[in-house]
């Protein structure tokens, strides 16, 4: 944010505008639905701080994280993402644990430290096509949810609903057997994704 | 009384100077090790997911083979690898070794640059290699760096093809040089400041995308664990195009911003090679030798130097040595055992 406030002040004209309008540095161009590692700073600094040592994707023992080529435009390229229908986050935190810089957070594994700092997204439920919703009782997200009864509350034929305190860990898009899947974590990172 | 000291001298160079020719062979044991290691924690984290998986049952005979030579490496050193493996991780450009945290001082660069933000324990972790190149100058770039692995490799290559295989070959009817061009070496200032610009515009630490260390060991990484090359490895091959047929170690000397970076925090190193000019021959093969294209002939060092002991190798009279001097000496006259001087001193005496 300061970086922005800075060149704004230098460059009445300029090109630092120019370059941010024509897609180079800005983060808008964001084309898929992806989430970044869990901890991980908001999407514009998250950019600033991210020196791509690829630490974060050596250390994560489930193999979730993967690396950006071209696919999100040049700003992005060789930075950590996630997603979470191949692969959801275990919440495990090593990825901060590692990250020199502080792009990832550095934050404790533990339930409530974990709830409150990790914001990857927030789980979305699409109710037509959700067997729960359709009275074929399946229960199989709520089963699969790291927190069950705080992120995701259930009816009496297992309807799931999301509360607040959901981290958008994806393990519950991954474990629906639905296709295509009735629940999507929609990233806090994308400003246009896909419903 | 001259020749009393300078004999005494001889000898007690020779004494100093004899281990110093095998510094070479040090340094690409160095380069091998460092290499070997970039190579090998990919599989450590293969390993330690097939342990977090316990999936060893389900794994494929590959990656069986993986897991049980991994676990053969491992285990005279650890107990509980899932967690102690975490302590060796990363890269040349940001690595984990031995629990320690070490940056490329041109990470930190980038980063603040990027971020218009002071991280201090970032900037810490590249405190060990600042206050090394500030001793010993560009040392990463001859002993430590991976791209100088390849890249010399590939000078080797270069020189290859030149002498023996492109003899009147159709490249050379062709005229297609080998690496004879030269351009300015402070053409690398210009790149580091370009690159330093513009990560600070475009808010992304843009350099580790074209900085060869830190390209060669991600592209290790997504060899091994991702299961192909991403585009680094594409720039790779062109700076080694560059290198063949364009400049001699071209990129390393006229492009490589944290090249650019290392010469300028090594400007005022303490440890820098010397010609001693009573036994210097001038039959030119440290100049041969020197893939830099320095003049270690002419005691014309500079802050390029890498420290990489080709010359002080190739010298087969030792008079090159490393000593500690915080200022490189003049040109100090043909060597006194060449022919240029023995003239001029028949010249002189009747």
């Amino acid at each position: 944010m300061d970086r922005r406030v800075f060149w704004k002040v230098l460059s009445g004209s300029g090109l630092a505008a120019l370059i941010a309008k024509t897609g180079f540095a800005a983060n808008t161009r964001t084309t898929s639905r992806f989430l970044r590692p869990p901890g991980a700073l908001a999407e514009d600094d998250f950019l600033d701080h991210c020196i791509r040592c690829g630490k974060c994707g050596e250390s994560c023992p489930n193999e979730t994280i993967k690396f950006f080529n071209f696919e999100n435009g040049l700003s992005s390229l060789n930075t950590p993402y996630i997603v979470p229908r191949e692969k959801p986050c275990i919440l495990c935190m090593k990825c901060g644990e590692v990250c020199p810089t502080g792009a990832i957070k550095n934050i404790l594994h533990d339930a409530e430290t974990i709830m409150n700092n990790v914001k990857m997204g927030k789980a979305v439920i699409n109710k037509d096509l959700c067997l729960s919703y359709q009275g074929k009782s399946c229960g199989v997200c709520y089963r699969a949810c790291p927190l069950p009864d705080v992120a995701m509350t259930v009816g009496y034929m297992e309807q799931p609903t999301m509360t607040d305190a959901c981290v958008g860990c994806g393990i519950c898009e991954r474990a629906c057997i639905q296709m295509p899947q009735a629940i999507k974590v929609l990233p806090t990172t994308t400003q246009r994704a896909h419903s | 009384m001259n020749s009393v000291t300078s004999t005494a001298n001889k000898d007690l160079a020779e004494k100093h100077i004899a281990w110093q020719r095998q510094l070479n062979k040090l340094r690409w044991l160095a380069l091998t090790t460092v290499f070997s290691i970039l190579i090998l924690l990919p599989f450590l984290h293969l390993y330690q997911t097939y342990l977090a998986a316990h999936a060893y049952e389900i794994l494929s005979p590959n990656e069986k083979i993986i897991f049980n030579v991994t676990q053969s490496l491992t285990s005279p050193f650890t107990a509980s690898p899932e967690s102690d493996l975490d302590n060796f991780k990363g890269t040349t450009w940001s690595g984990t070794l031995f629990g320690m945290q070490l940056s490329d001082p041109l990470a930190v660069l980038t980063n603040i640059s990027a971020s218009f933000t002071f991280n201090t324990s970032f900037m810490m972790t590249a405190l060990i290699p600042v206050l090394l190149t500030l001793t010993l100058g560009r040392f990463f770039c001859g002993w430590i760096c991976p791209a100088t692995f390849i890249y010399e490799l590939n000078d080797n290559l270069g020189t290859w093809l030149h002498n023996s295989l492109l003899q009147n070959s159709l490249l050379q009817k062709i005229g297609l040089p080998i690496g004879q061009l030269r351009f300015n070496q402070r053409l690398k200032y210009l790149i580091l400041a370009i690159c330093i610009i513009v990560t600070a515009i475009a808010g992304t630490t843009l350099v580790s995308n074209v900085y060869p260390p830190a390209v060669i060991g991600r592209e290790i990484y997504y060899l091994i664990v991702v299961g192909g090359f991403g585009i680094g490895a594409t720039f790779i091959l062109i700076t080694m195009l560059f290198d063949l047929f364009i400049a001699r170690r071209g990129f390393c000397r006229y492009l490589c911003p944290g090249g650019a970076l290392y010469s300028l925090l090594g400007r005022y190193r303490i440890l820098r090679i010397k010609r001693d000019v009573t036994h210097c021959t001038d039959c030119v093969r440290c100049n041969a030798a020197c893939q830099f294209g320095l003049d270690p002939m002419q005691d014309n060092f500079g802050q390029e130097c890498n420290n990489c002991t080709a010359c002080i190798t190739t010298c087969p009279t030792d008079a090159l040595s490393f000593t500690i001097n915080v200022k490189d000496v003049q040109f100090q006259g043909a060597g006194h055992l060449g022919h240029q001087h023995q003239k001029q001193q028949g010249g002189r005496l009747p």
